[in-house]
């Protein structure tokens, strides 16, 4: 399979490298593409988090780009547009939506809402997309 | 005997009224412990970060800061990086954390979690 290279765009750049990565392990196990395969988990304390503060018709949003001090950085928003390449990860009532764009970067990942004396904030563990993270988890590199 | 001179002396570390507030309420119903403290970590991008805990005693090198009726403690290794700093706590729908704005940094990492001097 080619790799596409669209040298005006640095954004496409990455989406290829990981488009590569992932057609590498569909060629392993060719039922890779499930849709199982790109969901993003929900810990419990993130439904908990999320039953607290949101309203009807409110989502957390992922939302992935570059930046931080390892080149994606994950942002959080909340949002209650939700616009038709969003995908929606429903548990217990509460959702979170993630644009196809970021879902390359997310996929299989967990949610989490950790709690700390010193902040409480929302994570994303367990990426297997993420090669090795900043400390406070917010930015990532990706595995190419 | 001179005329005793009268030093001006600052706290080594002012609370928001917001951190004031989120210090009590943390300590609300917690009578083992008397204060919280404050201290810094080699970790993350860019060398340092802070720690937070609750605190059951003074210890002798600790330097205590008083305001509001809230005691915080500062650990000895984090007294001269944290001087003149403020403390505030930043509350949104999707976080709330400690947030400090230190005066001695020379560079954060993006997230503000780590910081060098």
């Amino acid at each position: 399979r080619q790799v596409q290279w669209h040298p005006q765009s640095p954004q496409c750049l990455y989406t290829a490298g990981v488009q590569r990565f992932s057609s590498a392990s569909a060629q392993e196990q060719p039922v890779a593409s499930s849709p199982s395969e790109d969901k993003v988990h929900l810990s419990e304390s993130c439904v908990k988090r999320l039953k607290e503060i949101m309203t009807a018709g409110e989502y957390l949003r992922i939302h992935v780009e570059g930046g931080g001090c390892s080149g994606f950085q994950y942002k959080f928003s909340v949002d209650s547009n939700r616009s038709e390449d969003d995908r929606l990860f429903e548990r217990e009532g509460v959702g979170v939506i993630v644009d196809e764009e970021s879902l390359e970067f997310v996929k299989g990942a967990t949610l989490d809402y950790s709690q700390e004396l010193i902040r409480s904030t929302f994570q994303v563990l367990k990426n297997p997309q993420a090669d090795h993270g900043c400390s406070c988890g917010s930015s990532f590199s990706v595995k190419l | 005997v001179g005329k005793r001179k009268i030093l001006a002396t600052r706290a080594a570390l002012t609370l928001t009224p917001a951190a004031v507030n989120k210090i009590r309420t943390l300590l609300h119903n917690k009578p083992e412990y008397i204060g919280m403290k404050v201290g810094v970590r080699t970790r993350g991008c860019n060398g340092l970060t802070y720690t937070l805990d609750y605190a059951k005693e003074k210890e002798k090198a600790d330097e205590e800061v008083l305001q509001d009726g809230v005691r915080v403690f500062i650990e000895k290794k984090a007294q001269l990086t944290l001087l003149g700093t403020e403390m505030d706590f930043v509350e949104s729908k999707l976080s709330s954390e400690f947030v400090f704005n230190n005066p001695n940094i020379k560079g954060t990492c993006g997230c503000g979690e780590s910081f060098n001097i």
